[in-house]
């Protein structure tokens, strides 16, 4: 049919142009009469060419590459490249089983490693890439899975903190998302997260117990994950407070204190070179003279600026030494002493004269919902570089910290919070004495074991745990005796791969010290461990580019068509001289 | 007459046409509005206001558009030609007065008229868009209620399934009752005070009101030897027997909440609950009058006690109870009184409106004295309970016309305090004694004490700076200086007034010098009245004056206590300087111990649980901890048997049962979130790193680096 068609078309060809050209000739006006009949018979070729496909043979040369491509979990099968020469393998049972054609390798030590791997979805965990044996990779990363890709929160608490969760939620669906956090079969806290948006959120909630839960986070009715959370009991600190005299402002700490179970020590001067002492939860000793013995058993000293001032230059010695090599915290409370103490370099106190200010309500540490109102006085410090607001108003800073060496001094101008304890508000009174208290305490001798991973620990999946220690005690995970390597550069950091059977707490065992850590189920935060192995694999490949290119030259033959507009030009041209022609005639 | 007869009928098809139509676009306001409504009810809020709104405003919209009123006779008429065929096209005729008609228009009317009397005219052609609106309406209605039932219409937009925080109380579990039970009677007979009657259920969980008497009938399907019910774990009531062993009964008055079991032949039921409704105290509202309320001179002494009363079963009584004070200071003398309301409270409603209205004469009440009230009111239970104290006070007029202060003032008066006094006395004097002296004289005297007043005012009048009299432009007799020939200062002196020159002011506050102002304001009208020979008519002037004078004299006083002793100048070096040897230094010694937690048992109990959801057999240690746990829950179903008793149910099966179901787990670990208090935030210390001494050394050489 085709090749009769083709005839068809030649011989209507042949006729138009028999006809066109004795047309021509038979015409009276003789002029360009060759020229005419050339014109209509390229006219009627042109025309032919036009439906005709006109083709010719040509050689090409290809440069084409072999290309290995390794498919992981959260490919877009539209993206993969359709040549000849590529070879699909795949890790991944679950995706041979979606697409046969890909090959089934059971480990890396499989590959070829003389082209570099393109990696087509997630990427490969850093365990995996290790065994890459440093071969070029490029990465052709997934979009970012639906759910958590981005979590934080404070693991390790101490009773009354406040577990505060932090993350970054993609919402992929057209619905509104409700993420709530989940402890003790209960929800704790929750927020709306806007459909088609990655959106960045914050829950919070106060544990009741201690020890160790697990808080739960869902999407909706989805479980997201698990929170392991540890808390500890708060261990009393033990205070020395020296006044310049009874005051209430050091009667109702003292009183705090002590009905919470703290040590304190008390010393207010009564007459020149005579001072009340007391003693509470603490064995009694001499407290006239401030010696190293004295305040070594102390882990914060809170104490009058014109007592701290006005000490022998033996005793002010002592307490340097203790704040800046021992580490001891030292509150300082503003009074009307001069500023030129060692303890008030860093805070230089104003005290505008007129008007006292309004009470008003206090932001400590950074806490925006702010606390009762109080009456804060006039003094105020002024900030200077190297300090740390603690308790500030919208305009003043009322407390401030500074590092002294090991220790730290935390200085303020506060001197009535007691007026908050006898109007009942307890709440404030706590959270204020707490911050200053814990941000200026002692260091505890309790040494805690740090325990970092190299990437999520999951069930079934070898982690490479980093462990802090000291000396080179044998570690012990559940029982199953193991062997850290020592980081060449830093001593006492320890690493050691584990691989845990069964989801839960896990125990870790460093001499008689035993920690706890938390290993997630296989179906946990997976969109947070694919954001993980992606971000692994990029990292990998930015460290091993792909330096040489292997390419092949091919020669290749192919028939190219013949564009026809040469062919309508061709028509255009030669009905154009003949209707002109007719013209001008 | 035969034409009315065709008139008459096509004007009450235009009427019923009117009619149709009227009813037609209430029906398709309607429609708008359940739309409306809806849309705004399942998407925006809960309220069905929008779709209130809605119907008139698009009634009135499509009443406006259709205009169904303007229809003519003659549209009736022509659609009639048009439908029947027998009218013969003449029935717009009859519309036409019968005076205009000529002969032929005359037969063919009365024609028409007959044809048309007799003529059934169908309601389909006029009926038929109110159908479709009403068919339409009924459909939209179906469709609306099955959005909101059926499809849920309001998911689509929120999300489906969406889990809520639990804070409500735990989800009711269905009773499990011993299988000896063949039935359960419960009789609740609720105290008198309630005035309710006995009622009857077949539940073992039952709230009662506080007081009744429950009695318990058990019937069971054989026949047994010992029942009774222990009530807390610690109050045995035992069931007797009536018949056979089959039929068990016992009472008991229910007085606090708490939980109870059946046991029959020594096994034990689950824990069932026993809530108390407690009688509340009634509820007293004052809508009128206020907390304090001020009577000024003038105003009505009366007072509208205004009450709305509440109680959940019923007022008994209701009384005000009023207290009027009277005097000042150390005399002030009280006298209670006992005011009942007008209405009656024998038919012991649960509510009431009273109202009362207080003549304050009536009760003695005097300008400057107090009347102190408060509403107390009774229930049937004999519970009472009062409001606040409310306060009327009545002005006091005595006081403000008295002139306590300028008499007995302090003694030493300057001259012209004493002045305006002299005045007001001296013009009252002329008064008394104007019958009997000659008018020349007494204006003469008037006359003479303006001269006095205008005096008293030019001396006050220097301390607000203003010159005196004489002064202005007062030609000075003294020879021109030829020194200050051209010295413009001095030429403008002699022409120009220096008022309000504040060298020549006192140092007064602006409120006092107003007040000076306003009295020498008060000082000129009096002088003015007094120069017309009326000094009936200035003395309110001059008592006026008298009185902001008196007020200024009050305000600039100030009061120095006198002291007697001059101490001996202080000898510094000879401070702090006393002997102290012999002084002992106080020192105290306690040991605190903090509390103990009530709690402790619970927040161990927490520890346990969440090992239980990995590990669901419990170790005997664990187990301890548990029963702990199990007491201190039972203290709380016991106080609130309606929200922990789940949950001690679900900590008995976990306790007894071995492998943990992790629904009983979820209960109980709710009930514990629940009953935990969060801990304080006290003051703690940080954990050292493990980094071999690196960091400090870092801190060490950081504070090196600073100096």
């Amino acid at each position: 049919m085709q090749g009769s068609w083709i005839y068809m078309v030649w011989a209507l060809c042949i006729f138009m142009a028999v006809l066109f050209a004795w047309l021509e000739y038979r015409r009276a006006n003789k002029r360009f009469l060759l020229l005419r009949i050339g014109a209509a018979l390229v006219a009627v070729a042109a025309l032919g060419c036009i439906v005709l496909p006109i083709k010719y043979n040509s050689t090409i040369t290809k440069s084409i590459q072999h290309k290995n491509i390794l498919l992981t979990q959260g490919f877009n099968a539209d993206s993969l490249p359709d040549g000849i020469d590529t070879s699909l393998i795949t890790l991944d049972a679950s995706i041979k089983k979606a697409y046969p054609k890909v090959k089934l390798i059971s480990g890396l030590d499989e590959l070829s490693k003389t082209a570099p791997l393109h990696v087509y979805g997630n990427g490969l965990s850093k365990d995996e890439l290790v065994q890459l044996d440093s071969l070029p990779v490029i990465l052709h990363a997934a979009k970012i899975p639906a759910g958590v890709s981005n979590i934080s929160w404070n693991d390790q608490l101490k009773a009354g903190e406040v577990l505060r969760v932090q993350g970054v939620y993609n919402n992929t669906s057209a619905q509104k998302v409700k993420l709530v956090l989940r402890g003790l079969s209960t929800g704790l806290d929750s927020i709306i997260l806007p459909p088609n948006a990655q959106t960045p959120f914050g829950l919070s909630t106060t544990p009741k117990a201690t020890g160790k839960m697990v808080f739960t986070l869902n999407a909706d009715t989805a479980l997201q994950g698990s929170l392991p959370v540890q808390i500890q009991p708060v261990k009393p600190l033990k205070v020395l407070m020296l006044s310049a005299s009874p005051d209430f402002e050091s009667k109702f700490l003292k009183n705090w204190l002590s009905e919470n179970g703290y040590s304190v020590a008390l010393r207010s001067a009564i007459s020149k070179g005579k001072y009340n002492s007391g003693y509470i939860n603490i064995a009694q000793f001499n407290l006239d003279k401030l010696s190293a013995q004295t305040l070594a058993q102390f882990d914060v000293v809170i104490g009058d600026l014109s007592v701290l001032s006005t000490l022998s230059s033996t005793e002010s010695d002592v307490l340097k030494q203790a704040v800046a090599n021992k580490g001891m915290g030292l509150i300082v409370r503003a009074d009307s002493a001069g500023k030129t103490s060692w303890l008030q370099k860093q805070f230089p106190v104003d005290r505008p004269s007129g008007k006292e200010p309004e009470p008003a309500s206090l932001i400590i540490n950074g806490n925006k919902s702010g606390s009762g109102k109080l009456a804060y006085g006039p003094a105020y410090i002024v900030y200077q570089d190297g300090t740390q607001p603690l308790v500030k108003t919208k305009e003043r800073i009322l407390a401030g910290l500074a590092l002294y060496g090991s220790g730290k001094i935390v200085f303020t101008t506060l001197n009535n919070t007691f007026s908050w304890m006898l109007g009942g508000n307890k709440q404030d009174y706590t959270e204020l004495w707490s911050v200053l208290l814990s941000k200026a305490a002692r260091k505890n001798d309790e040494v805690k074991n740090y325990i970092q991973f190299s990437s999520l620990p999951v069930s079934n999946e070898p982690v490479v745990l980093q462990v802090s220690q000291g000396s080179s005690s044998p570690i012990v995970v559940n029982n199953e005796l193991i062997a850290p390597a020592q980081n060449a550069d830093i001593p006492f950091e320890w690493n050691a791969s584990y691989r845990p059977s069964n989801a839960g707490w896990q125990n870790l065992k460093q001499g008689d010290k035993i920690s706890t850590w938390y290993a997630y189920p296989q179906n946990e935060w997976k969109p947070l461990r694919s954001a993980e192995k992606t971000a692994a694999t990029t990292q990998y490949a930015a460290l091993h580019p792909n330096r040489h290119i292997v390419t092949k030259q091919i020669q290749q033959k192919v028939r190219i068509d013949v564009p026809k507009i040469y062919f309508y030009i061709l028509l255009l041209a030669a009905c154009t001289f003949l209707w002109i022609e007719t013209k001008i005639s | 007459m035969a034409d009315q007869g065709g008139l008459h009928k096509i004007q009450g098809l235009r009427l019923r046409w009117i009619v149709y139509h009227i009813l037609e676009d209430v029906l398709l306001s309607l429609y708008a509005a359940l739309y409306v409504g809806a849309i705004i009810y399942y998407l925006l809020s809960p309220s069905i206001l929008w779709g209130i709104i809605v119907f008139p405003v698009a009634l009135i919209i499509l009443l406006a558009i259709n205009r169904p009123w303007q229809m003519s006779g003659q549209k009736i008429a022509a659609f009639l030609n048009k439908e029947y065929p027998e009218l013969q096209e003449s029935s717009h005729l009859l519309l036409l007065p019968p005076a205009e008609l000529n002969p032929l228009q005359v037969i063919a009317s009365s024609k028409t008229d007959a044809v048309l009397t007799g003529l059934k005219i169908s309601h389909n052609p006029f009926a038929r868009r109110l159908v479709v609106a009403f068919i339409s309406l009924i459909v939209a209605t179906a469709f609306i209620w099955a959005l909101g039932k059926i499809f849920h219409i309001e998911r689509v937009f929120y999300g489906n399934n969406r889990p809520v925080a639990e804070c409500a109380p735990m989800p009711k579990v269905a009773e499990k009752v011993l299988p000896q039970i063949s039935s359960v009677n419960i009789s609740i007979a609720p105290p008198a005070y309630t005035g309710k009657g006995r009622r009857e259920q077949d539940k073992f969980n039952l709230s009662a009101e506080e007081g009744a008497m429950v009695e318990w009938h058990i019937k069971t399907n054989v026949a047994i030897k010992t029942a009774y019910l222990l009530f807390n774990d610690k109050e045995h009531v035992a069931l007797k027997s009536s018949s056979n062993g089959t039929n068990w009964h016992a009472t008991k008055a229910i007085i606090s909440p708490g939980f109870y079991q059946v046991s029959i032949d020594g096994k034990l039921s689950d824990l069932y609950y026993t809530q108390v409704v407690k009688d509340s105290p009634p509820v007293i509202h004052i809508k009128t009058p206020k907390q304090y309320t001020y009577i000024d001179a003038g105003e009505a002494p009366k007072v509208t006690i205004n009450a709305a009363l509440n109680d959940d079963y019923g007022v008994a009584d209701a009384v005000i109870i009023a207290t009027v004070a009277k005097g000042k200071g150390e005399g002030v003398k009280f006298k209670e009184y006992k005011l009942n309301f007008a209405q009656g409270f024998g038919a012991h409603n649960a509510q009431y409106d009273v109202q009362k209205l207080i003549q304050l004469p009536a009760l003695n009440v005097e300008p400057g004295d107090e009347l102190y009230f408060y509403v107390q009111a009774q229930d049937t239970h004999k519970q009472l309970s009062r409001t606040d104290v409310y306060t009327v006070s009545v002005q006091d007029t005595a006081e403000l016309l008295s002139m306590n202060g300028i008499i007995n003032g302090v003694n030493l008066k300057p001259e012209f305090f004493r002045s305006e006094r002299q005045i007001i006395i001296d013009a009252e004097q002329l008064l008394k004694e104007k019958d009997s002296i000659s008018v020349e004289k007494f204006n003469n005297r008037s006359n003479n004490l303006g001269i006095d007043q205008k005096l008293l005012r030019l001396r006050y009048g220097k301390f607000l700076g203003e010159e005196g009299e004489d002064a202005i432009g007062a030609p000075s007799n003294d020879p021109a200086d030829p020194a200050d020939f051209s010295n413009a200062a001095k030429i403008l002196k002699e022409y120009t007034d220096d008022h309000d020159n504040a060298e020549d002011a006192g140092f007064f506050e602006p409120a006092i010098k107003a007040q000076l102002k306003a009295t020498l304001t008060e000082m000129w009208k009096a002088e003015l009245q007094l120069r017309l020979y009326k000094p009936q008519a200035a003395l309110p002037f001059a008592y006026k004056a008298l009185r902001l004078l008196k007020d200024l004299q009050q305000k600039s006083r100030a009061f120095v206590a006198k002291t007697a002793y001059n101490p001996p100048p202080f000898k510094q070096e000879k401070r702090l300087s006393g002997e102290l040897d012999k002084i002992i230094q106080p020192i105290s010694k306690q040991d605190i111990n903090p509390p103990a937690d009530q709690m402790d048992a619970l927040k161990k109990a927490v520890n346990v649980l969440e090992g239980l959801k990995t590990n669901p057999v419990l170790s005997s240690g664990d187990n301890r901890i548990l029963q702990l746990a199990n007491q201190q829950l039972g203290l709380k179903a016991s106080a609130q048997p309606g929200v922990y008793l789940p949950a001690l149910n679900a900590m008995r099966r976990i306790l007894s049962a071995a492998p943990a179901k992790s629904k009983d787990v979820d209960l109980v670990e709710r009930a514990l979130q629940r009953t935990l208090s969060k801990p304080k935030n006290m003051p703690s210390s940080n954990a050292n790193i493990t980094d071999m001494g690196l960091s400090k050394q870092y801190y060490k050489n950081l504070k090196q680096a600073n100096r």
